[in-house]
């Protein structure tokens, strides 16, 4: 993008997306927006994993006037759908700063580094702990950052882990923990894991789809059972999530997901210019 | 020009008036107007009921809007909302760039959670796209692609004007429309291989996807 003609350069921001949850493919599809009436490349296109659409779409998302297409992935952490998923179905070099030409079209097509890997992860987690519990003094507060976790997201309990280490380093909160849906140390056991007055739980994904607003909220006790989408209840006039509860005595608050964020479409334009250096 | 359940009123630019195939007839203060192309992505996400549609060119597209469009640019941002990569597909289809991938290499090509389509059989195949993809309450597309290399139909169950890019699958009449853009099918969609998937399980959803 630095070198190159932004008429002829277009976006690619790859996202999961849901078959069952309208929210998944929300971030992605505002922050394509965003992007686009910034006018800094010619053409801005989402595609998905689960919906339309899909990455084997991908010749015929942009017109023959783009010569470089900046391919991002819209996932937290480097793993089984960066490397493999996503570079397959694309038919792409899946190593990230390749440049794949593609013949028919005379198109360069660069794999970019995940949203995940960007510096500001950290701050945007630490905002997202600040905004859903504005009046808690930290040092009485243990914040837990969730991830997946387990199989086929093989990274982002490492990625998780890293953000933990980053906010845990900086000496604000009383304990800062890297939590998981699926292994040890488990999100569930959030009481037994903290002995602060106050919790602060912030999930490390992208959109508030199934995962962070459906799974996690039964995971913690917030709710007793998998309830609608964010969307849906949003729609019947509900709440995000109502904060702080007060569970096993303590004062929980949780945090929606970082990738519904404004600033998420600053870090998938830096991404993408990362990927044309 | 028709696409899907859209009708196009194109204006000399390029821009014009997008509207549900249904609601020709309503006047135009009967419904709701949007001049940002942007709101396609919002109209084409839930049904008439409400209910969330995964599937773009299913045929259930909320009625009771209209958008009108200043350019070409914003007509095809919108169209490419409400049937994503569609009018790309069919200009590489009119130029002859366009290669279906037959179903059992889609399915070839699965990893992870999805190898297990593989395992899917003839009769299995046969009863799934003839359900899942039929025009009528499945999918409006064309179907392009073949059961594997061989060249199988990909189902005995669906009528042969479900693989013609000429016949209209919303049989609806457009004697009146001068163009018409179908919604093709070159290569089985997620939806399809995750319901294979469910096939193969031995469940009747596929779950959480
Ligand atoms: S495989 Fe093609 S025809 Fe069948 S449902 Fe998916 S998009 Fe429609």
């Amino acid at each position: 993008m630095n070198s190159t003609d932004p008429s002829t350069s277009a976006l690619l921001i790859v996202g999961h997306g849901s078959t069952v949850n309208p929210d998944s493919a929300a971030p992605s599809l505002v922050h394509a927006a965003a992007i686009r009436r910034r006018r800094i490349f010619g053409q801005v296109a989402c595609a998905f994993w689960k919906e339309e659409p899909g990455m084997r779409d991908w010749p015929f998302l942009f017109d023959e006037s783009i010569r470089d297409v900046y391919v991002v992935p819209n996932f937290i952490s480097e793993g089984y759908f960066t490397r493999t998923v996503i570079p397959r179905e694309l038919e792409m070099d899946g190593a990230p700063g390749a440049v794949t030409p593609r013949p028919d079209t005379g198109q360069r097509w660069h794999y970019c580094e995940p949203v995940g890997n960007h510096p500001s992860m950290t701050e945007l987690l630490l905002r997202r702990a600040r905004e859903v519990a504005p009046s808690v003094p930290e040092r009485e507060t243990s914040l837990l950052i969730v991830g997946h976790g387990t199989g086929l997201n093989d990274n982002s309990a490492v990625a998780a882990k890293e953000q933990a280490a980053r906010i845990g380093a900086m000496g604000q909160y009383a304990r800062v923990l890297s939590t998981y849906m699926e292994e040890p140390p488990l999100i569930a056991d959030w009481a037994k894991l903290t002995d602060t007055p106050n919790v602060v739980v912030v999930p490390f994904f992208i959109s508030d789809g199934l995962h962070s607003y459906q799974d996690i909220p039964v995971l913690l006790g917030i709710e007793s059972e998998i309830t609608a989408s964010a969307s849906e209840r949003l729609r019947q006039g509900e709440v995000f999530m109502q904060n702080p509860r007060h569970l096993h005595g303590r004062n929980l608050y949780y945090a929606s997901a970082i990738g519904t964020e404004a600033q998420f479409a600053d870090v998938i334009v830096e991404q993408a210019g990362a990927g044309s250096v | 020009m028709i696409i899907g359940q859209i009708i196009v009123r194109e204006s000399a630019n390029g821009g014009g008036e997008l509207r549900h195939r249904d609601d020709l007839k309503c006047a135009d203060g009967e419904l709701t107007l949007h001049t940002d192309p942007e709101d396609a992505v919002g109209l084409a996400l839930y049904d008439d009921a409400g209910a969330y549609r995964p599937l773009k060119t299913a045929p259930n597209l909320r009625h009771g809007w209209r958008m009108v469009l200043a350019d070409g640019a914003a007509a095809r941002l919108a169209l490419d909302s409400f049937y994503p990569g569609r009018r790309g597909a069919f200009a590489a289809f009119q130029a002859g760039r366009l290669h279906p991938t037959p179903l059992r290499e889609t399915l070839g090509r699965q990893t992870g959670m999805y190898r297990v389509t593989q395992k899917i059989t003839e009769e299995q195949i046969d009863a799934l796209v003839g359900s899942f993809c039929r025009s009528d309450g499945g999918c409006l597309r064309t179907i392009l692609w073949k059961r594997d290399t061989a060249g199988a139909a990909p189902s005995s169950l669906l009528p042969s004007e479900k693989f013609d890019p000429t016949h209209d699958q919303s049989g609806q009449t457009r004697e009146q429309f001068a163009s018409f853009v179908p919604l093709l099918c070159q290569e089985a969609c997620n939806l399809l291989v995750a319901k294979a998937r469910a096939v193969v399980k031995g469940k009747s959803s596929s779950g959480k996807e």
